[in-house]
């Protein structure tokens, strides 16, 4: 644990123990949806799920990454990851992304995809509201967090027929905004 | 079948369909005494308030055991916290309301 870190969060004013929780309850979220995503982008096949296979993938892979980032923060501020995985997984912050009854349904499988992603920019935009400008490195986490689930719901939310990302695809790189605390 | 299994088979899908009571419906009076008893602590139904209405949370996944986000806990009145939630009363409004809040 970062003794002094954890103590400056306190004295600004949060409540570490429930910020702990929820970034467990989001690293819960991330990690689990990072194998329900494996499923649905293993379904997403044919003329209208290949088109969506390279973008459910870069999502997948960058929510493992920003588990892999949340993770530090949490023992960090004197929290740890539950010992049982069952449990991990039923305290997720999001509801399980699961793979709709009818797999061939493109539409259903974007649905689920962008609520996802949703649940997500809730998730951080809360954390960053409970955290600016009083616990400076989990705001920096969170809102680099939120950038990249942002473009998610975006990418998802384009195929849905809501209206243009406004932004390109990943070329290449995953995590523009999260890789910094992946290094 | 383990018991991960069952828990998530009691939280099919979340949201769950909005069924608003009918005219036929009953609509359920609630005092904030009564409401405290449906806390998913001490009680396997779990009920919220918001602005005046009772909604039944019971099959969501993001209220287990009564507690949603680590920040707030089902049987009691939530209107103050919306407007610091990442959500509005859109979200709420997915669950069947079964009830109102009524006065002491």
């Amino acid at each position: 644990m970062a003794k002094v870190a954890r103590e400056m969060v306190e004295k600004a004013g949060v409540n570490v123990d429930e910020l702990i929780e929820l970034l467990v309850k989001n690293a819960s979220a991330e990690l689990t949806t990072y194998y329900y995503y494996t499923i649905l982008r293993a379904n997403l096949i044919g003329l209208e799920g290949e088109g969506l296979k390279e973008i459910a993938e870069a999502a997948r892979i960058e929510d493992r990454n920003h588990f892999e980032a949340l993770v530090p923060r949490i023992y960090e501020l004197g929290g740890k990851l539950p010992r049982d995985m069952t449990d991990f997984h039923d305290i997720s912050a999001c509801s399980p992304a699961y793979l709709p009854d009818d797999p061939t349904d493109i539409r259903a499988m974007l649905t689920v995809l962008v609520e996802a992603e949703r649940c997500a920019v809730r998730g951080y935009s809360h954390i960053c509201n409970l955290t600016a400008g009083k616990d400076h490195r989990t705001y920096d986490l969170a809102l680099s967090i939120l950038h990249e689930e942002i473009e998610h719901e975006s990418w998802f939310s384009e195929f849905l027929g809501e209206g243009p990302s406004g932004h390109f695809m990943r070329r290449g790189e995953t995590s523009p905004f999260v890789s910094k605390f992946l290094r | 079948m383990r018991a991960s299994s069952l828990l998530l088979m009691r939280y099919p899908s979340d949201p769950v369909p909005t069924r608003e009571p009918t005219a036929t419906m009953a609509m359920q009076r609630f005092t904030k005494e009564e409401l405290a008893q449906y806390d998913g602590v001490h009680s396997e139904r779990i009920l919220i308030a918001c602005q005046g209405k009772v909604y039944d949370v019971s099959r969501s996944f993001l209220w287990q055991k009564g507690k949603h986000q680590a920040l707030h806990r089902a049987g009691c009145d939530l209107t103050p916290f919306l407007k610091d939630a990442p959500h509005g009363l859109d979200l709420l409004q997915r669950f069947p309301v079964v009830g109102i809040l009524v006065e002491d």
